[in-house]
């Protein structure tokens, strides 16, 4: 257990919040629809069964085996994971906060193509945006706020797309997920890193 | 937050009186005289960035971070926070001079006219100026790590004009002089609005492509806990101290004058705007030690002078320091020199590749090959079609500067010279001749591929990788040298 450790991040709460939540899926799974619109991030996905775990379901977790079960309601990215801005594949891959102008940032999550993106994917929850009308807030809480403007128009292209999103899945549901989850408490860091020079990214630096 | 911009400066009374002299020559000598001056000022604007940048990579922003974070990184990273805020700035400034000279018609050159060798003088800089800390009045800019010594040099090239200073274009005292003749030019009732609609809006570099701040402009004012729980409600920090609560914002989003910070030129109001949102970021506003009417972000001068003030040797400072605005008194908690070697890497002063150890000089010649290269990029976006242009700035200049360049730089910081200084490989930043513009990209790549030395290419493999993807301006310049 992580309680022996010393060093940055240690020690981690007690007991591990997020006991009762899956363990975050490191890979992508295939997904119930697979020509659905990839997104970036936890609460960001526009239909049932799309998120990482995919048709699968999480392993774990308070619904093991089972997919999740409407837009909105996803646990993770279905994009590839990336470090920072410009490095994304593809569109709506882009996490944002970090490096980008003030127009990139305030729509995280929503860019039209490759190398046109900000930021790592997923977006963790300690991730704040640097420029801009959202700048000093969270990240993830603005994304969630894109998708659920934008929502009317995506549905369009759906068939079946509820009128309704449905609530982004707990613990996670006000905040995105955590850097402590996704480290699976802070014992895998190389989860996820994120960009820049000053250490305020909340996640591990990258390369 | 706010969204205005700082009011155009009216001309002084000596500018006035300047530009009444200019207005007795003719129409085509004040042209020129205007296409000169701003491709000088875009040599000043690119002499400044790789002397910023050097001292910038001489810091190692994150010794301790997070919970961890002691005084020493503390002051290293907000030092790398404020140099690489003034950094962006000055390849603000560099877009805006290029952009007024672009709209009278004329390419800007860049490529092989950075400073070499170091220490330099700024081009057409009086060479004499107001005595350093140690009494010399030279004024020579080298390239040096952080330090105390290299503040005051970041100071001369800030330094503030005095109140209706003498506009001058030879022989400058201040930045802020030779600003304001180019805004005499500009003025002169023989320049009008059409000579800055020679090459249109839509190829000149875009306001998108410029951000206030990025994760680098900001660093922690206290320690923070960025392993621990975000905030139960998202963007309220009242129940823990994540990174977003402790974060210090060195840009402000209201420090220019005109629309936005980068601006594109068809008018001489447009014209007299990009220079002025130069001179208030560099000197300050009306002579403030801030450069906005929000007084919410110090001029570059005075972030600099507050970097020095928190040094140890500052109360004794004997360097002669501008009148206004009124230098801070010294800043609390002091750092002291060893503090500051905690957190500062060994660079060599003024590194050339040819003193280098042989078998390390082919990783400086790709940095500096990268160098040479990123600036081709920025003389092609100007041929590159308006709709492509944000493409290409990402996937190269962007690209380049934080997934190249940063961390080839990094990289080479760890690799000791082997000449017993216990110093680490810098970059020289010199102008490495890449060839004819059409030749640049296959010379890079040749570049890349001439680093054989194993822990060479297993430290760097990735970033040739990015190298070579880096997008090849030859289309753009076939027709050209």
């Amino acid at each position: 257990m992580s309680d022996t450790k010393s060093g940055p991040g240690y020690p981690v709460p007690q007991p591990y919040p997020f006991e009762d939540a899956p363990t975050w899926p490191s890979k992508v799974g295939t997904p119930l629809q697979p020509a659905h619109p990839l997104h970036s991030c936890l609460g960001l996905n526009s239909c049932k069964g799309q998120d990482r775990y995919g048709a699968a379901g999480p392993p774990d977790g308070p619904n093991p085996n089972v997919p999740n079960a409407c837009a909105g309601q996803g646990y993770c990215s279905t994009t590839a994971d990336h470090t920072c801005h410009v490095l994304n594949d593809c569109k709506n891959q882009g996490g944002c906060g970090l490096y980008g102008n003030a127009e990139e940032l305030n729509h995280p999550g929503l860019n039209a193509c490759k190398s046109l993106g900000s930021c790592a994917t997923p977006i963790n929850a300690e991730r704040f945006t640097t420029t801009g009308p959202n700048q000093g807030k969270s990240v993830w809480a603005r994304a969630r706020e894109v998708f659920e403007q934008n929502w009317p128009e995506i549905r369009k292209n759906i068939p079946d797309a509820p009128e309704q999103l449905g609530p982004a899945p707990e613990p996670f549901t006000e905040t995105g997920p955590p850097y402590l989850w996704i480290s699976d408490d802070n014992e895998e860091r190389g989860n996820m890193t994120a960009c820049g020079a000053s250490g305020l990214s909340g996640a591990g630096g990258c390369s | 937050m706010s969204n205005g911009s700082d009011p155009l400066t009216p001309l002084t009374p000596s500018e006035r009186e300047m530009v009444a002299e200019l207005e007795q020559l003719g129409r085509e000598e004040i042209l020129q005289q205007l296409k000169d001056n701003l491709q000088t000022a875009i040599y000043i604007e690119l002499a400044t960035i790789p002397i910023y940048l050097f001292t910038y990579y001489s810091i190692n922003r994150t010794a301790t971070t997070g919970e961890q974070l002691d005084a020493a990184s503390r002051y290293g990273n907000k030092a790398g926070g404020v140099i690489m805020s003034v950094a962006v700035e000055e390849m603000l400034h560099m877009s805006l001079s290029s952009n007024v000279l672009y709209s009278l018609g004329v390419q800007p050159e860049l490529y092989l006219h950075s400073p070499d060798p170091y220490p330099t003088p700024l081009p057409y800089h009086n060479p004499v100026g107001p005595p350093g800390p140690d009494g010399d009045r030279k004024v020579l800019i080298p390239l040096s790590r952080l330090g105390y010594e290299q503040f005051w040099h970041f100071l001369q090239i800030e330094y503030p004009e005095k109140v209706d200073a003498w506009p001058e274009d030879r022989d400058w005292n201040t930045i802020g002089q030779f600003y304001s003749y180019i805004r005499c030019l500009i003025s002169c009732r023989q320049i009008t609005d059409e000579d800055f609609q020679v090459h249109g809006k839509g190829t000149q570099i875009q306001s998108g492509n410029y951000s206030v701040n990025n994760v680098d402009t900001l660093y922690p004012d206290q320690a923070f806990d960025p392993w621990g729980l975000p905030p139960p409600v998202p963007n309220d920090y009242a129940s823990g101290c994540p990174a977003a609560a402790v974060s210090e914002y060195t840009n402000k989003a209201d420090s220019h004058a005109g629309a936005a910070e980068l601006i594109t030129v068809n008018s001489k109001l447009t014209a007299l705007q990009a220079i002025d949102t130069i001179c208030d970021q560099g000197e300050g506003f009306q002579h403030q030690a801030t450069d906005d009417p929000s007084h919410a972000e110090f001029s570059h001068y005075y972030k600099f002078l507050r970097l020095q003030a928190q040094l140890e040797r500052y109360p004794d400072h004997v360097e002669d320091l501008a009148p206004l605005p009124v230098p801070p008194d010294p800043i609390l908690p002091t750092v002291t020199d060893a503090e500051l070697s905690e957190v500062v890497a060994s660079f060599p002063d003024n590194p050339r590749t040819g003193s280098y150890p042989e078998n390390l000089q082919a990783l400086s010649n790709l940095c500096n090959g990268v160098y040479q290269y990123m600036l081709i990029m920025t003389e092609t976006i100007f041929r590159v079609p308006p709709e492509e242009q944000k493409l290409f700035f990402n996937q190269g200049m962007h690209f380049s500067m934080i997934w190249i360049l940063d961390k080839l730089i990094q990289n080479m910081r760890g690799f000791e010279l082997d000449d017993g200084s216990g110093n680490v490989l810098a970059p020289t930043f010199e102008n490495y001749d890449l060839g004819p513009r059409s030749d640049a990209y296959a010379s890079l790549q040749a570049l890349a591929a001439a680093i054989t030395d194993p822990a060479q290419k297993s430290a760097i493999g990735y970033i040739i990788t990015r190298i070579n993807e880096l997008p090849d301006v030859s289309p753009y310049w076939d027709d050209a040298c």
